[in-house]
C-alpha cells in the first residue's frame, strides 16, 4: 500500500522570521511530493493564506487554512531548562487551530482581530481562554509541537500537567475537535513528550495525529531559519547558541518518510488523512458580505442610486447644451445601472459618492483614477471628471457580468493631511470593524537582506553600510548589476568562505516576507463584518487598523477596496485653484478650462518641467514627434510612454503615423472606427475588448475575460480556449489566417503592459491642467509646487531655474516677509513674484518658524539679530546661524551681508542672565565693525545649496561659462542650434539619471546649465567604464555626437568626465 | 621677568608607515601601504609618499588595493610603532631633558624645551637641523619647528610644506609666521571648525584679526585661547615626559645555558633587583616575562600570572621553575630578559570566622603544578556553552561564585550515564541505514534494539560545522553480556564512537 499523509501543521514564512518558505513554496514542494492537501498555520494570523490558497488552486492541492494561535492563559511555551546556558525569552504557548467549516473561519478571524485589536499599539498579543471559548465553534484544535501547550505542560509538571492541559482544550473545542499531536523530528528530549503524549490520549479517548511542525519546505532552508532566528533576536549567528534549530528536520516531508518515522503509531499518520478530509473550508467561501449604504426610509439602494445618478446627469450633461449628447448618456446611464442592480453593487457605488460627498464638502479635491473613468454612473457621481459618453469610452472595461470580482474604484486626493482626513472619515463611518487598510508585505529585498544577513553573520556596521549603499537599485539591471558584484565593490573578497556564504543567504531570503506594513491608500470595506472575513490588527500608525492580507490579496479573494491615494499634483491644483483667483483676479473652474493654443504650443516644445506626467525625460523626448494639438493627442502622449507600448513596439509606429511618416493602415476595415482615433496602433486596453467585439462578436464581457486571461501569464489554458472562440469569430466574419494571426499577435503583445484608455484620459486631464497653470500663471503653480514637495520628477532647485528661465522672478527667504510656505508677491511694477518660504531653510523647526512669521505680524519688522533672538525664543541658535548663513538675516538693520548676520546672530542667540539681558550700553559689543569678510559668489552658493537646496541667484554653470566657452563647452541652448551629427562637448549639473527597465541598460543623464536642460546618453559599456563618474558626479563635462531627430535632442556620450563643482552638494532625483 | 623661552617641536608625519619602514630600509623607495583591521575587511590607514603619488588613499579595501599590484601592503604593527616612539623620545632625550609628547593616533609630535642649548648645540636653526638629523638617522623623516612659543612651534611644524623641514621663527614673528597657516593645525572641535567655515576663516591669520572681547562674547574663553593660538601667544605650562619605568632587566650569559638551575640561580639575582625597584615604589610584582634567546635562533617566552600580586621571590622562583619545567626551551639559551608587571601590594582581609582557606601563594603553586602536568587548558572549572553541539564546554578560571549553586529541580526521574572520555571508536555494521551489529574493544555485539537516529547539526555557517547522530542501543555479546549505550556518527566524516554507557 502505498502511504498517505497530509501536513497540517506548517508555517510559513509569513509567521514572520519564524518560517523560512514562502506558502507558494511549500504547495509546490506539496505537489512534488504527491501530497493531496496541506495546512498552513502560521503564528497568530493567516497573512500568508491568500497566496497559500490561489496557489494551492492552481495547483489542485488543497489548501487548510488555520493558524498558531498564541494563548497567554495556558502558560510560557518551553524553553531549556535553567542549568543550561540559553537565551531563551518567555513567550506563551502556541495552540495550532485548522478552520474545519465557513464558520470556523470566521471564528478564527474574530478570535485573532480580538486579541490584536486589545492591544493598544502594533504587537503580538495573545488570546485568553475567553477568548477561545467564545469562537471555537468550527475550529479543530491540535496540542502542538515544542511551542505548544502539551510540551510545556509536560515540562513544567509532569504527565498529570499535561493531561490538565489537554483536558482543559478539550473542554473548549469539543472532544471531536481536539486531536492530540505528534512530532518526530529526531531529537532525543522530543521522544520522551510524545510517549506521554501517547499515554495521554489513550487516556482521554482522543485521537492522535502526526504532523511535522513544518517551518521550511526543504532541509536546506533551514539556514534561512537560523539567519532569521538571529535577525528576530537581535543577535548574531555565532552568539545564538541554543535559540537555533537543532537540525533540519522540520521540513516538509513526504508520506513516505512519514509513515517509516511513525511505524509505531500508523493511526497518527491515517488521522491526517482522515482530518484533512474533515476540513471542509476553502478559502474561496469567505462568507465576504458586500456592504450596505444606510438609505432614507422608502428606498432601497439601488432607487437611491438611481436619484442620485439623474441628478447627476442633469448637472454634468444639461450645461454642455447637447441633446444628443444627454441622450446618449442617459440610455449609457440606464444600462450601467441595470447592471449594477443585478449584480448588487448599489452599495459601493453609494460608498464610494459618499466618500465624494465628504470631500466635496471638506474642500477637498478628489478624482479617480483607472477604469472608473468608463462608468457614465461615476462621472454622474462625480467620481471622475472624465466624460465617458462624451470620449465614447468602453464601459465593460470597468465593469462586466461575468468578471465575479468588485469593481476597483481608486481616488486621489491630495496629499497627507487631507488623504488622512478622508480615510479618518471612512474609519468613523464604518466602525472600527468595519474598515481597515489593506497590509503592505514588507519584503526583503537587495539592500535590506545584505543588511541584516550581515549583521546575523557579525560583521561590523561600516562595512554593511558600504555594502549597502552599492547594491544596486536601477530598474534595469545589467549583468554586473548582480548582488555578487555589488559584494566585491564594496571590498568583500568572495573567495572568503564566510563572505561567500554570506552572499548565498542575502540572495536566498529575497522577497520573504520580513514584516507587516500598511498600504498607502487601500482600504477595505465590510458593514461591520470585516473581522468575520479577514483578521484586523493595529498598525504602528495611531489610529490605524490594518487587514492581514495585502491588495493583491484582497483582490484575488474578491474583497471590495477603495484606493484613497496621495496624488501630489492634486494639491498643486488645489493650491492653484486658491492663488490664482487672489493674486491674478480671475476665477478658474478645473471643469472649464479653455483649450488653449499657447499650452499646446509649450507642450509641443516639451517645455514640460513640472507638468503632471508629461515631466520626463522620455516623455519629453517624444513630446516634439506626437505635436499634441488637441486633448486627445495628451491622452495619447500619456499612456503611450509606458514599458506595454514601447516593449510592444506600438510607440513608434504611432509616432510615424502621427509626423505622416507612414500611411494610416488597419489590421482589417472593420477594426477603422475602433482603432481610428490612434491611427490604427491599438494603444488602450479598450481597443483591445472593441477589436475583440467586432472582428469575433465577443460580448463586452467575454472581451474583458479575454483581456484578463492574457494578462495573466499563468492562464494558458483559458488563454488558448478564448484564442479558439476568438479564431472562430473571426473566421465567421471572414476575416483570413494573416490578417487573423496579425490581431491575435497585436492582441497578445500589448495586452500584457496595456493601458486603459480611461486611466490615460483622468491623468491627461491633470496633465493639461497643470500645463495650463504652469502656462498661464506661473507664479502661481511654481508656488504651489514648491508648496508640495516632493514630487514629480525635478527637485526644487529645477524647478526654480526652470521658472526664471520662464521669467519668473524668484525672491530669496527674508525673515522680514516670508512665511512658512513660499508665497506670491506684486512687485512694483505690477508683476508677480515668487516669495520662497522659510519651509525650505532646511533644519529649520516649523514650530519655530511659525513663532516667528507670528512675531512679525503682531509686532512689525525685526530691527536687529537681537531683537530677532528677543522676540522669537523658540529659534535656537542653529536655527539663527542657518537663516543667517543663508541670507534670510540680510533685510536686518545693520547686516550688510550673510557673514554680518552669522557674526550677529552668534552673539545674539547666547543665553544669557537676567543681569545681562538689559540694554546696558557697556555690555554691547565694544567694537561696531563687522570683522568678516563678505562671501564669494561660491560660498554664496554653496551656503544656498546646504540650507535650502537650491538658490534663486545665478545657476552655478553661469559663473563658469566663460571658462567653459574656452574650451568649446556648449550651453543646453546652444546645443539645439547644431546640425544632427556634430560632434559636440558639453556639461551641467546632473538633476535626473535614469535607467529604464526597457532601454536594455542605457542611461538616461539629464544635465542642466543656466540656459536649460540638455539630454545625454550613456551607452551600458560606457556605463561599464565610467560607473562611478555616472553614478556619483554631480557636474560632468560630456562629449559625443549630437542627434537632433525632429526636434528632440540628445548627446550620445562617447566620454565623461566630472569636474569639480566646489563641493556643491546638489541633488539629483534618480529614477529607476 | 620670565626666563627664556624657546621650543623646537618634532613632528613625523604617517607616523605608522614610517615606522614599519623604519626597520625595513629596502622598502623606503618602493610605494608602501599600511593596511588595519581584521580580515577580511582591512583598509590602508597610513602609506608613504610614493604611494600618495600613485593615487593610492587611506581607508582603500584590500580588494581596491588589489588594483594597485606595484604597492607593498604591510600590516600596521603597534609594537613597532611603540618601539619609535620610545626611539623618538629616547633621541630627544638626548638633547634636553626637558620633552612633551603630543602624539595624536595617526603622527608623532614631541616639542623640546631647548632654552639655555644653544652653548652646546649652537644657535635654534643649528639645533633643529641636528636634531632633524639624528632622527633621520634612526630612518625616520621628520620636521622641526622651533618657536619662543611652545603652541606656535606645533602649529608651525604641523602647517609646513612637504619640501620645507625646518623652520624657526625669530621672537616676536610668530603671528605673522601662523598667519597663512590653515585652520587644520589648530586641531578644532568639529563645532568649532563648522563655525569657522562659516565665518569665513580659514587661516590663522584672519582668526587672530578678529576682535578679541567680541570673539569671547560669541565663544567663551575658548575663542579667546584659539586667538591666541593664532596669534602665537598662548603661553603654556610644560609638562615633560617622566621618563619611562619599566620593570625589565636583561642579562647577556657569559656561555650557552642548557641546565634550568643554573639559569634559575641567575633569574634569582634579576629577580631581587626587580622586587627591590618595586618595592622602592610600593609596588608588587604581578605578573613575569621571561624571554630567553636561544642559540638555535628565535626566543623562548614564558608569562606566569599568580592570583595575586606579591614580591616573594622564592614564590616566583618555584613558578618559573614549574612554568619552565613544563615547557622547557628547545635549545641552549644566550640572553634572558625578564619584564614584571608591576601590581598593587595587596592583603586579603578574611572573616573571623570564616573557614580557612589555602594560603593563596600555596594554591597558586599546586595550580601551577596541576597545569605543568595537565595542560593550561584543563584547569579551572567546566561551563557549559550555549550550543546545541554535543559535549561542549569551555574551561573557567576558578572563582568564588555569589550565589550557591542553584537546585537543579527535575521532575523526571533520569537515567545515569557514563560517558566515555575520549570516546572509543566502534565499527558499526548498518541494515537499511540502521545499526545492526558493532565491534567494541574486539567484541562483538549484535544490536536488539536501536532507538534513534537523533540528529543534531549546527555552526553550518562555519568551516567547523557538525553534524551527529546518536543511536541508543541494546546490544548482547556473543558471551551473553548485556549492553546498553550511546553511539554517535559524525555525518561528515561517517565515523562511529561508542559515546557513554546506561547504567
Amino acid at each position: 500500500m502505498t502511504e498517505r499523509y497530509v501536513e497540517l501543521h506548517a508555517a510559513s514564512a509569513f509567521s514572520f522570521l519564524e518560517g523560512a518558505s514562502q506558502p507558494e513554496g511549500l504547495v509546490e514542494r506539496a505537489v512534488e511530493l504527491g501530497m493531496p492537501a496541506i495546512g498552513l498555520t502560521d503564528r497568530n494570523g493567516v497573512y500568508g493564506s491568500a497566496r497559500f490558497h490561489t496557489s494551492a488552486k492552481r495547483n489542485s492541492v488543497r489548501a487548510h487554512i488555520g493558524a498558531e494561535i498564541a494563548v497567554s492563559s495556558f502558560g510560557s511555551r518551553l524553553t531549556p531548562p535553567a542549568w543550561l546556558p540559553h537565551q531563551h525569552v518567555s513567550e506563551p504557548v502556541r495552540l495550532p487551530v485548522l478552520c474545519e467549516s465557513p464558520t470556523g473561519y470566521q471564528n478564527l478571524c474574530q478570535l485573532i482581530t480580538q486579541f490584536k485589536m486589545r492591544e493598544p499599539n502594533k504587537c503580538e498579543g495573545a488570546a485568553t481562554i475567553e477568548d477561545l471559548q467564545q469562537h471555537a465553534t468550527g475550529l479543530v484544535c491540535l496540542t502542538g509541537g515544542d511551542e505548544g501547550p502539551l510540551a510545556a505542560a509536560l515540562v513544567a509538571g509532569g504527565e498529570t500537567a499535561g493531561r490538565k492541559i489537554v483536558e482543559q482544550i478539550t473542554e473548549i473545542f469539543g472532544r471531536e475537535n481536539v486531536y492530540v499531536e505528534l512530532q518526530r523530528h529526531q531529537e532525543r528530549e522530543e521522544e520522551w513528550r510524545n510517549q506521554a503524549a501517547i499515554r495521554i490520549a489513550r487516556a482521554l479517548k482522543l485521537p492522535v495525529l502526526a504532523t511535522n511542525g513544518v517551518r521550511y519546505a526543504m532541509e536546506y532552508d533551514r539556514q534561512i531559519l537560523d539567519v532569521f532566528t538571529a535577525i528576530r533576536h537581535h543577535t548574531e549567528l555565532d552568539q545564538a547558541g541554543r535559540l537555533l534549530a537543532l537540525n533540519n528536520q522540520r521540513y516538509l516531508r513526504s508520506a513516505k518518510e512519514m509513515a517509516s518515522l511513525f511505524r509505531d503509531v500508523p493511526h497518527a499518520i491515517q488521522n491526517s488523512v482522515e482530518l484533512s478530509s474533515r476540513l471542509t473550508f476553502a478559502l474561496d467561501d469567505l462568507g465576504y458580505e458586500f456592504p450596505r449604504y444606510p438609505v432614507p426610509e422608502g428606498d432601497t439602494m439601488d432607487s437611491f442610486l438611481r436619484k442620485r445618478v439623474a441628478e447627476g446627469v442633469a448637472r454634468r450633461y444639461e450645461p454642455k447644451k447637447n441633446q444628443h449628447l444627454l441622450e446618449r448618456a442617459k440610455k449609457q446611464v440606464e444600462h450601467e445601472l441595470t447592471l449594477v442592480a443585478k449584480l448588487g453593487f448599489a452599495g459601493y457605488f453609494l460608498i464610494v459618492w459618499d466618500i465624494i460627498q465628504f470631500c466635496k464638502s471638506h474642500d477637498i479635491l478628489v478624482q479617480c483614477r483607472g477604469s472608473a473613468a468608463n462608468s457614465a454612473v461615476c462621472y454622474a457621481l462625480e467620481i471622475t471628471a472624465i466624460d465617458p459618453v462624451g470620449m465614447e469610452l468602453l464601459f465593460e472595461r470597468f465593469l462586466s457580468e461575468s468578471r465575479g470580482e468588485w469593481p476597483d474604484i481608486d481616488l486621489d486626493l491630495p496629499s497627507v493631511d487631507k488623504r488622512e482626513q478622508a480615510i479618518q472619515y471612512v474609519y468613523q463611518r464604518y466602525g472600527e470593524l468595519g474598515a481597515a487598510m489593506t497590509a503592505n508585505v514588507i519584503t526583503y529585498r537587495g539592500k535590506s537582506a545584505a543588511r541584516e544577513v550581515g549583521k546575523a553573520l557579525g560583521f561590523d556596521a561600516d562595512t554593511l553600510g558600504r555594502l549597502s549603499s552599492l547594491v544596486s537599485n536601477w530598474e534595469w539591471r545589467g549583468k554586473t548589476d548582480t548582488m555578487a558584484h555589488s559584494f566585491h565593490d564594496a571590498g568583500f573578497d568572495l573567495a572568503h568562505s564566510r563572505i561567500a556564504k554570506y552572499l548565498d543567504l542575502s540572495m536566498r531570503i529575497q522577497s520573504l516576507p520580513r514584516h507587516l506594513g500598511q498600504h498607502s491608500g487601500g482600504m477595505v470595506i465590510c458593514q461591520g463584518q470585516l473581522n468575520h472575513v479577514v483578521p484586523l490588527e493595529r498598525a504602528s500608525m495611531p489610529g490605524r487598523t490594518v487587514v492581514q492580507w495585502d491588495k493583491e490579496d484582497c483582490s484575488d479573494l474578491g474583497i471590495i477596496k477603495v484606493d484613497l491615494l496621495g496624488l501630489g499634483m492634486m494639491a498643486v491644483l488645489k493650491d492653484c485653484l486658491e492663488l490664482i483667483p487672489q493674486h491674478y483676479g480671475e476665477p478658474i473652474d478645473l471643469a472649464q478650462l479653455p483649450e488653449d493654443p499657447e499650452v499646446y504650443r509649450t507642450l509641443q516644445q516639451a517645455d514640460t518641467v513640472g507638468m503632471f506626467q508629461v515631466e520626463s525625460r522620455a516623455q519629453m523626448a517624444s513630446l516634439p514627434r506626437n505635436h499634441p494639438e488637441v486633448f486627445y493627442d495628451i491622452v495619447v502622449q500619456v499612456a503611450i510612454i509606458r514599458p506595454g507600448p514601447i516593449v510592444g513596439q506600438m510607440m513608434h509606429p504611432y509616432m510615424r503615423r502621427r509626423q505622416h511618416k507612414e500611411p494610416v493602415s488597419y489590421p482589417h476595415p472593420l477594426l477603422e472606427p475602433v482603432l481610428k482615433r490612434t491611427l490604427g496602433v491599438p494603444l488602450f486596453q479598450e481597443q483591445l475588448l472593441r477589436m475583440a467585439m467586432v472582428v469575433a462578436n465577443f460580448s463586452g464581457a467575454e472581451a474583458e475575460e479575454l483581456r484578463r486571461a492574457v494578462g495573466m501569464r499563468r492562464s494558458w489554458e483559458r488563454m488558448k480556449n478564448l484564442e479558439g472562440k476568438l479564431r472562430s469569430g473571426m473566421t465567421a466574419n471572414g476575416l483570413d489566417v494573416t490578417t487573423q494571426n496579425n490581431i491575435i499577435q497585436n492582441i497578445s503583445s500589448f495586452a500584457l503592459y496595456g493601458f486603459p484608455e480611461s486611466h490615460a484620459a483622468s491623468f491627461a486631464l491633470i496633465a493639461y491642467a497643470s500645463a495650463y497653470f504652469k502656462v498661464k500663471y506661473l507664479a502661481a503653480f511654481t508656488c504651489a509646487i514648491l508648496n508640495n514637495q516632493p514630487m514629480g520628477f525635478y527637485a526644487p532647485a529645477v524647478l526654480v531655474k526652470d521658472a526664471q528661465r520662464h521669467g519668473l522672478r524668484v525672491r530669496p527667504i527674508d525673515i522680514q516677509i516670508s512665511d512658512w510656505a513660499c508665497t506670491v508677491e506684486r512687485e512694483h511694477d505690477g508683476s508677480l513674484s515668487l516669495r520662497m518660504g522659510l519651509g525650505y531653510a532646511q533644519g529649520l523647526r516649523q514650530q519655530a518658524a511659525e513663532a516667528l512669521v507670528a512675531s512679525r505680524v503682531r509686532d512689525g519688522r525685526f530691527s536687529s539679530a537681537e531683537d530677532l533672538a528677543q522676540r522669537v525664543p523658540l529659534l535656537n541658535r542653529k536655527e539663527l546661524t542657518l537663516l543667517a548663513h543663508i541670507g534670510a538675516l540680510n533685510q536686518l538693520d545693520g547686516v550688510e551681508h550673510r557673514r554680518d548676520a552669522l557674526w550677529q546672530v552668534e552673539r545674539a542667540g547666547k543665553l544669557e542672565g537676567p543681569l545681562f539681558q538689559r540694554n546696558v550700553a557697556s555690555l554691547q559689543d565694544d567694537s561696531e565693525g563687522k570683522p568678516l569678510l563678505q562671501m564669494n559668489i561660491e560660498e554664496r552658493l554653496i551656503a544656498d545649496y546646504a540650507g535650502t537646496g537650491l538658490t534663486v541667484g545665478k545657476h552655478p554653470m553661469h559663473y563658469r561659462r566663460a571658462a567653459l566657452q574656452q574650451q568649446h563647452v556648449l550651453s543646453a541652448k546652444e546645443l539645439r542650434e547644431q546640425k544632427d551629427g556634430n560632434y559636440v562637448r558639453t556639461a551641467g549639473c546632473i538633476v535626473a539619471r535614469q535607467r529604464p527597465g526597457t532601454a536594455k541598460g542605457f542611461i538616461f543623464l539629464s544635465m542642466e546649465d543656466e540656459t536649460g536642460i540638455a539630454n545625454v546618453i550613456v551607452t551600458p559599456d560606457l556605463y561599464e567604464r565610467e560607473r562611478l563618474v555616472v553614478t556619483r558626479s554631480k557636474f560632468l563635462i560630456v562629449e559625443g555626437p549630437l542627434q537632433n531627430q525632429d526636434g528632440v535632442i540628445h548627446v550620445k556620450a562617447t566620454r565623461l568626465m566630472a569636474f569639480s563643482d566646489g563641493a556643491l552638494a546638489l541633488r539629483s532625483h534618480d529614477f529607476h | 621677568m620670565s626666563p627664556p623661552q624657546l621650543y623646537a617641536c618634532l613632528y613625523v608625519k604617517e607616523f605608522t608607515a614610517q615606522a614599519l619602514l623604519r626597520l625595513r630600509p629596502e622598502l623606503r623607495e618602493k610605494p608602501c601601504a599600511v593596511m588595519e583591521g581584521e580580515p577580511p575587511l582591512q583598509q590602508v590607514c597610513s602609506l608613504n609618499a610614493k604611494a600618495r603619488r600613485m593615487g593610492v588613499l587611506t581607508g582603500m579595501t584590500q580588494v581596491e588595493m588589489e588594483t594597485f599590484p606595484a604597492v607593498t601592503l604591510l600590516p600596521r604593527s603597534i609594537q613597532e610603532e611603540t618601539a619609535t616612539r620610545m626611539a623618538l623620545l629616547e633621541c630627544a632625550g638626548s638633547f634636553t631633558p626637558r620633552v612633551e609628547e603630543a602624539s595624536t593616533e595617526r603622527a608623532f609630535l614631541c616639542v623640546l624645551d631647548i632654552a639655555g642649548t644653544e652653548k652646546l648645540f649652537g644657535p635654534a636653526d643649528t639645533f633643529a637641523e641636528k636634531l632633524k638629523n639624528h632622527v633621520k638617522a634612526l630612518g625616520i623623516t621628520a620636521s622641526v619647528a622651533v618657536s619662543q612659543n611652545f603652541h606656535a612651534a606645533i602649529c608651525l611644524a604641523r602647517g609646513m610644506s612637504s619640501r620645507t623641514t625646518v623652520t624657526v621663527i625669530p621672537a616676536g614673528a610668530e603671528s605673522a609666521a601662523l598667519a597663512p597657516l590653515p585652520l587644520s593645525v589648530l586641531a578644532l572641535s568639529e563645532e568649532h571648525a563648522e563655525k569657522f567655515a562659516l565665518w569665513g576663516i580659514r587661516t590663522l591669520g584672519t582668526l587672530a584679526a578678529l576682535p578679541e572681547n567680541d570673539l569671547i562674547a560669541r565663544m567663551g574663553q575658548e575663542g579667546k585661547r584659539l586667538r591666541q593660538l593664532a596669534l602665537g601667544n598662548l603661553p603654556h605650562l610644560f609638562l615633560p615626559v617622566e621618563p619611562t619605568s619599566t620593570l625589565e632587566e636583561y642579562r647577556e650569559l657569559d656561555s650557552p645555558l642548557e641546565i634550568l638551575d643554573s639559569l634559575l640561580f641567575v633569574v634569582g639575582v634579576m629577580l631581587e633587583q626587580l622586587i627591590l625597584r618595586a618595592t622602592s615604589r610600593m609596588l608588587a610584582l604581578a605578573a613575569l616575562t621571561i624571554v630567553l634567546r636561544l642559540e638555535a635562533g628565535g626566543s623562548h617566552t614564558r608569562t606566569v600570572r599568580p592570583a595575586l600580586p606579591t614580591n616573594d621571590r622564592q614564590f616566583w622562583i618555584k613558578l618559573l621553575h614549574l612554568d619552565l619545567e613544563a615547557h622547557p626551551p628547545q635549545a641552549p639559551i644566550l640572553s634572558l630578559a625578564l619584564t614584571a608587571e608591576p601590581g598593587s601590594t595587596s592583603k586579603v582581609q578574611l572573616g573571623l570566622f570564616s573557614p580557612q582557606l589555602p594560603e593563596p601563594g600555596r594554591l597558586d603553586v599546586t595550580l601551577a603544578r596541576i597545569r605543568a602536568i595537565v595542560g593550561e587548558e584543563c584547569v579551572g572549572r567546566a561551563v557549559l556553552r550555549d550550543t546545541h553541539q554535543p559535549n561542549e564546554f569551555r574551561m573557567e578560571p576558578f572563582t568564588v561564585g555569589a550565589k550557591n549553586g542553584a537546585e537543579i529541580s527535575c521532575t523526571q526521574p533520569r537515567v545515569a550515564l557514563r560517558q566515555f572520555r575520549p570516546p572509543e571508536k566502534i565499527s558499526v555494521t548498518l541494515q537499511n541505514e540502521r545499526p545492526t551489529s558493532f565491534f567494541l574493544q574486539k567484541k562483538r555485539y549484535i544490536i536488539e534494539k536501536a532507538y534513534g537516529p537523533w540528529r543534531t547539526s549546527g555552526d553550518w555557517w562555519n568551516p567547523e560545522l557538525w553534524n551527529v547522530e546518536q543511536w541508543d542501543l541494546v546490544a548482547h555479546s556473543a558471551d551473553g553480556s548485556l549492553l546498553c549505550g550511546c553511539v554517535a556518527r559524525d555525518v561528515a566524516r561517517n565515523c562511529w564512537e561508542m559515546v557513554a554507557l546506561y547504567d
